[in-house]
């Protein structure tokens, strides 16, 4: 929100003034409203300890907020990236010329885990395996944003960005009336039209039936799961509400079985079909791939997506952009050491104590060392996690993350900030107007993660 | 609709009105134990247990009936499979499944519920006050059913409707079995205290205690009473009532007419029984007979339901 020390940033000036006004009984209160009216609508964690009460995300009452300029950028940069990830895994499950061009090295992609075999020399409708993509943001300077992370599988959080703006709707509907904010209501409308534009080659209806695929209750993001259902008047169902029969998707309803055509799954890959990936796995539907592969359904994101998010491809999405679509990379991606290579792990090594090392498989902020900010024997402990398995890591220097005004026990402090936009792509590629902004609660913390005491604020795109 | 939304639908008003027949429960017992105890009906707890179908569950976990161990048994207990508690969580599981199959406003209903209730059990040591919460709970379950309203008229409508007239018919017939006897025909008017008293719950249980001075002139009779919870169909309580409900909702469905052909032919007899019979005959042939029949066929009309439509 500030320029600098003092100086406020004119698009923020509407809400400097509308908090100087919020006295700290209101702030209190609208505090509790908030959390009140996340825990009525049931947006919140599940736990695995059934007595224990579900947890809810801590939600900042200052919106965060973006010009329409800026987010003409971000929203160009985000499509194309989007659009690249998706020619990426075209290519690498069909021709691989990307490879051929000697661009990326064949061995990061098809020994990985997240690259799935039984995709090769197919192609899903569009040509698109992933439709939903988030991308992770975050801002260094004025107009300094980089790309810390691709979202290809199933990325969650934007039932988040939905209910934080209903709230702030319901709580403060003058700040709506004074502020021209871009609506996000439509967004699961589109997200439906995205699915259906995807159906599968067999498919006959001209309103194709899409269900959303829950591994069920107990998952973290099943609040978001039956939202988004919800929303877009769609079935939510189980893997055991579905079946296969002669080459066709059927659910299980109270008129007897009924076709399917498009499965937006929130599951993993080893959880989509037994007979396919994971023998061991008691959900799933057995034969769902083989009617995937003969085209009578379509699995959205396909089978196989995670390997463009995967932090070692990661490295390479600003070649692909330039490879695939012959452009430059309007965002850039941040600085990043393939320990992988012995040059740069000698680097990450030596210069361990500046930067931040993470998992390649990791995430939710666990598994990673923040260099500064850590004890001597965390940083030996993962100089010999690097020396013993250099494939496994990638280091990034420690960004100096944008700050957001922040209420911090009745007081505005900064606290650090990124931002998930999602990107949606099918018969046409958008962006959503606005995002899922993450904040660090904690003084002087880098992690935005929820499962480390981050919170959540609405994010507003100012109209033109 | 799913099978499976159609099940969980049908299950959460079920246990919405369980939690409701468990509470008015409790609020029999607790005005009977305002009263001074007449002789051979000093424990009237007991009685509650006993139609709440909890005098097991109580008994292996407890050696004597007392007021508070019944109330936190009924209410709060996580043993106890019909406890408020347990129905109000049951609902709310099975509503986070299938929110997507009724409006916001059900989903809050329930769901603030929930998060109420788990307050009141945190609080339950210091504060414990059953006619609040007796008050409180049908108070949420009418909430509940208000905003069903609002809902589409389709099957998942008819589902919920359907669990609510079964569960409603199992728990009308249960209270009628365990007290009986009050209707019993006697050769005098019902008046003694005794009597008043052993009426009053079982029309207060039913939440038709005032309705019945509305619905008949006169005095106050056994039969007349039994009339009412039993055939009268303007009682929204009555055997009767509830058969019709379960009719009206079953031939409303739209999906499979064969398989709701298979169970209303199974329910059509006793439905024209009970719409044309007279009240004497039933008391006359043995009114303890007739509901233990009654609460045979709604639990095999659950089953049927069960079987053709949540497989």
């Amino acid at each position: 929100m500030y320029q600098s020390e003092s100086v406020i940033r004119n698009h923020y000036n509407n809400i400097n003034d509308w908090l100087d006004q919020m006295t700290s009984k209101v702030i209190l209160e609208k505090n509790a409203e908030a959390e009140t009216h996340f825990r009525n609508i049931g947006i919140t964690f599940s736990t695995n300890n059934e007595t224990a009460r579900e947890r809810i995300i801590p939600f900042d009452l200052i919106p965060r907020i973006f010009t329409y300029t800026e987010w003409l950028r971000l929203e160009r940069g985000v499509i194309q990236r989007a659009k690249a990830l998706n020619a990426f895994l075209a290519d690498i499950y069909n021709q691989g010329e990307i490879i051929k061009a000697n661009i990326i090295p064949k061995e990061i992609i098809y020994k990985k885990k997240s690259f799935e075999p039984s995709m090769f020399g197919f192609s899903p409708p569009r040509d698109i395996y992933s439709p939903i993509i988030g991308i992770d943001l975050v801002r260094t300077g004025p107009n300094d944003y980089f790309v810390l992370e691709d979202n290809c599988r199933t990325p969650s959080g934007v039932s988040y960005m939905l209910e934080n703006r209903e709230i702030m709707m319901r709580m403060f509907p003058d700040l709506f009336h004074n502020n021209r904010v871009t609506p996000i209501d439509d967004y699961p409308t589109r997200l439906l039209q995205t699915l259906m534009s995807l159906a599968p080659i067999k498919c006959e209806n001209p309103e194709p039936v899409c269900v959303l695929l829950t591994p069920g209750p107990l998952n973290s993001a099943y609040y978001e799961h039956s939202f988004l259902s919800d929303q877009m008047g769609i079935e939510m169902v189980e893997s055991t509400d579905l079946f296969v029969e002669g080459k066709y998707l059927y659910m299980k309803t109270v008129d007897g079985p009924k076709r399917v055509d498009v499965v937006y799954r929130r599951i993993d890959d080893d959880f989509l079909d037994p007979l396919c990936f994971n023998p061991q796995s008691v959900i799933g539907i057995p034969g769902i791939m083989d009617v995937y592969r003969t085209g009578g359904v379509n699995i959205c994101s396909a089978p196989g997506a995670g390997i463009a998010d995967d932090k070692a491809i990661y490295i390479y999405v600003p070649e692909m952009i330039k490879f695939y679509l012959g452009e430059q990379p309007i965002l850039d991606n941040v600085e990043t050491w393939n320990c992988e290579k012995e040059q740069e792990l000698k680097y990450v090594l030596d210069n361990i104590n500046e930067l931040v090392v993470k998992e390649v498989d990791g995430s939710g902020g666990y598994g990673m060392l923040i260099g500064p900010k850590s004890s001597k024997s965390s940083i030996d402990e993962f100089k010999t996690k690097l020396s013993t398995n250099p494939k496994g890591y990638i280091a990034q220097p420690l960004l100096d993350l944008s700050f957001s005004p922040t209420l911090i026990k009745n007081q505005v402090e900064g606290r650090r900030v990124d931002l998930r936009p999602f990107c949606l792509i099918g018969e046409q590629a958008q962006l959503s107007s606005g995002g899922l902004t993450r904040v660090a609660m904690n003084e002087g913390s880098f992690v935005v993660n929820s499962s480390q005491g981050g919170g959540v604020k609405d994010t507003w795109v100012l109209a033109e | 609709m799913l099978s499976r939304t159609a099940e969980y639908l049908y299950w959460i008003s079920r246990y919405m009105e369980r939690a409701e027949t468990t509470a008015r429960l409790l609020d029999v017992g607790y005005r009977m134990s305002l009263f001074p105890n007449p002789s051979g009906y000093n424990n009237e707890w007991e009685s509650v247990l006993s139609a709440a179908g909890a005098i097991e569950g109580y008994k292996n976990k407890y050696d004597t009936i007392e007021q508070k161990n019944v109330e936190d048994y009924l209410f709060f207990d996580e043993s106890n499979p019909s406890s408020v508690y347990n129905c109000i969580l049951n609902a709310r599981n099975n509503a986070l499944v299938v929110r997507t199959s009724f409006t916001p406003e059900s989903w809050l209903a329930i769901n603030k519920t929930y998060q109420e209730i788990l307050n009141l059990k945190e609080q339950k040591f210091t504060k414990s006050d059953l006619p609040n919460l007796t008050e409180w709970t049908i108070e949420q379950v009418n909430l509940f059913r208000g905003s069903l309203s609002s809902l589409l008229r389709n099957d998942g409508y008819n589902f919920l409707f359907l669990g609510l007239f079964i569960e409603r018919a199992d728990n009308s017939a249960r209270l009628l079995d365990v007290k009986y006897f009050v209707l019993l025909p006697k050769p005098q008017y019902v008046g003694g205290n005794i009597d008043n008293m052993q009426w009053s719950i079982l029309l207060r249980s039913l939440s038709s205690f005032r309705a019945f001075r509305w619905a008949y002139d006169g005095n106050i009779t056994a039969t007349k009473i039994a009339d009412f919870l039993v055939l009268n169909n303007n009682c929204p309580r009555s055997l009767s009532f509830c058969i019709q409900n379960i009719v009206k909702h079953l031939t409303n469905l739209r999906c499979s007419p064969e398989k709701v052909g298979r169970i209303y032919n199974n329910l059509k007899d006793l439905n024209t029984k009970i719409q044309e019979e007279k009240i004497e005959t039933i008391v006359e042939y043995g009114l303890h007979q007739f509901v233990t029949q009654f609460i045979r066929k709604i639990s095999s009309v659950d089953n049927e339901i069960h079987k053709e439509f949540f497989n």
